[in-house]
Order: structure tokens, then sequence, then C-alpha cells
């Protein structure tokens, strides 16, 4: 939940979104859900010419298990927060696996 | 910070590992043909990661000939989330 | 469980551009959905862009499952049609034709990259998933 937590705090940013067919795609952070699915808006392909079925499209959803990366605006992370949310998460996961 | 390889500081489990590099440069072996190296910020138990300050390396080939030497393209980015079914390792030691 | 209804509430009823995992490209007009993603598409057109060329086909009411589905474009109604430059339409046949050759010429390319890549210790990105 740690990664969905982050990103709905992305939500309205601007983001590229690299898939693993390597597509790039920047666009405003509109939802993102438990599974990391993605919708983005304003849609811009870097490469357009390259990908010519996305030129009349101004929104997508994009299925989770196909992002390879999101590159992120650094300013609009708090690096201090996210790593003790890391912390906290993981000390659960923890205690979880050894009560499990 | 104590360094992840000390003895003393044995991770209980393979993420421990990974909890110790924690704000650390860390090197993270993809799927694929990529390696980055950058700031660890956040991961979670699927291995996906936030890095700050990385660089990406990609391994290119020239087409059709067999014996060439891979090219190698690097990459900057500010600030980036890493899927975690493309990681295959995450190590405390970058190689040099 | 793959989605939530929120992400796809909004495109119901609506034009949308479908890119599946094996590089398909669906346009079609979103009629039902559920959790897995699954949909169901009315007049649905297959298209195909490759090199110069793009070429279209009619298929119909498709029933698509979730799991091979990439990507899901909502297709802006003033800017549907618009075909980019420098690509031109051409018959189906043929751009299906030249389509086949250039996946064996992607494959064969693929494989031998595979194989350099082996040596470097690396893995290929899942069985042939993607790769479009």
């Amino acid at each position: 939940m740690l990664f969905f937590s982050f990103f709905k705090t992305l939500v309205g940013q601007e983001v590229t979104v690299e898939l693993k067919n390597d597509i790039s795609i920047r666009g405003t952070l509109k939802s993102v859900d438990q599974f990391l699915n993605i919708k983005l808006e304003n849609i811009s392909v870097v490469e357009e010419i390259k990908y010519p079925h996305l030129s009349a499209v101004k929104s997508v959803f994009i299925r989770g298990s196909t992002v390879r990366f999101v590159h992120l605006p650094a300013t609009q992370v708090d690096t201090a927060l996210l790593q003790d949310a890391t912390r906290r998460e993981a000390a659960q996961a923890g205690g979880k696996a050894k009560l499990g | 910070m104590a360094s992840p390889s000390e003895p003393g500081n044995r991770p209980d489990e393979p993420l421990d590992l990974v909890r110790l590099c924690l704000d650390e440069i860390v090197f993270v072996k993809l799927r694929g043909d990529r390696e980055l190296k950058g700031r660890l910020h956040a991961y979670d138990s699927h291995c996906n990661v936030v890095l700050g300050e990385v660089e990406e390396t990609i391994y290119k080939f020239e087409e059709d000939d067999e014996d060439a030497e891979p090219v190698t393209i690097k990459k900057q980015s500010e600030m980036l989330f890493v899927r975690g079914d493309s990681v295959v390792l995450i190590s405390p030691n970058p190689p040099s | 469980m793959f989605t939530t209804a929120a992400q796809l509430l909004d495109l119901t009823d609506k034009k949308l551009m479908v890119v599946l995992r094996d590089g398909r490209k669906l346009i079609g007009v979103l009629r039902s959905w559920d959790q897995f993603a699954n949909l169901v598409l009315q007049d649905t057109v297959e298209r195909i862009f490759v090199q110069r060329v793009w070429g279209e086909m009619r298929r119909g009411l498709y029933l698509v499952r979730g799991e091979n589905v990439l990507l899901l474009g909502e297709i802006d109604l003033d800017l549907d049609d618009v075909i980019p430059e420098p690509y031109e339409q051409a018959p189906w046949e043929t751009v299906e034709a030249l389509y086949g050759e250039e996946n064996e010429a992607k494959k064969r390319r693929e494989r031998a990259r595979a194989r350099k890549l082996q040596a470097l210790g690396f893995e290929g990105e899942g069985a042939g998933e993607g790769l479009y």
C-alpha cells in the first residue's frame, strides 16, 4: 500500500510513464489504484512519430503491469517522509511475517 | 550509518538488506538491458523502488554484427519509480 | 482483481484505442467491463501502422480478455482519424503482409539481442510480453 499512497500524493503532477515496450508517455497524473494502474490526462508521446496510434488520444489508462518506470518531479517528493514510511511499512510486514 | 555488509548487521530476511540501504546509493539490475544507480528512498515487498539522482545505463547492440561490443547509453533522472517485476537484483555496492 | 471501478467508469461509452499485449491496436466504443478489465468493444476496427503506411479492418463486436490489455486511450473526437505524417493509407492485405514481415525481422533481431545480453547477465523482459 506504500506506493499506492505515495502515488496518490502525486495526483495532479506532471509525470512521464515509461512502458516495458519502450513507449514514454508524459501527462498529468489523474488517478491511481491499488494495482498501480495509472490514468494520465493531456498526454504527449515522446517520439510521437514512432507511435502514430496515440496521436488522437488525449487521456490514457495504463495497466500497472506494463509499466517499467515512472519519472517523477523531484521537488514534489518528500524523501525523508518517504523513507520513514518505508521503514514503517517494512516493520509492519516483518511483524506479519514472524506472526504468520 | 554502519555499512550493511558489516557483521552484527546481518539481516533476518532478504528485504532487511534493502532496508539498511535506505538513503544510500544502490545498484539495481533490471530485466531487459538496463542498470540503475541511485539513492534509495523507498521500496516494498514487490521490490518496487523509488530512487533519486538516478543514472540509468542501457546496453545497445549494433544490428547484424555478432561480435560487436555493446554500446552503453547513459540517462539521468532526478526521481524515478521502478516497478518491482523488472527488478533482478538490488546491491548496496555499486560496481565502479 | 486488476482494476477498480472508478478507473473505467468514466471511459464507458467512449471511443477508445486499445493496445493489446501482442501489439494489436483496436479502436471501438467501450460498452461493458469488469474488475479484471475484460472489455466489450462495439464497432471495433483494427488498425496497423507499419513503415510509412497504415491499414484498417472492420472487426465488429469484441470481448477482450483483461490480461491482454496494455493500455486504453480515450480518443479526442476533435482529433479523431487524424493520421500523422508521413503515414498513408494502403489496402489491409498489403499492410498486414508488410507487418508480418517486419515482425519476423524484429523477432530475429530480438533473439540475437537476447543472446548477446545473456553474456552480460541480463534476462529478457518477460516472455514476449510488451515487446511492441
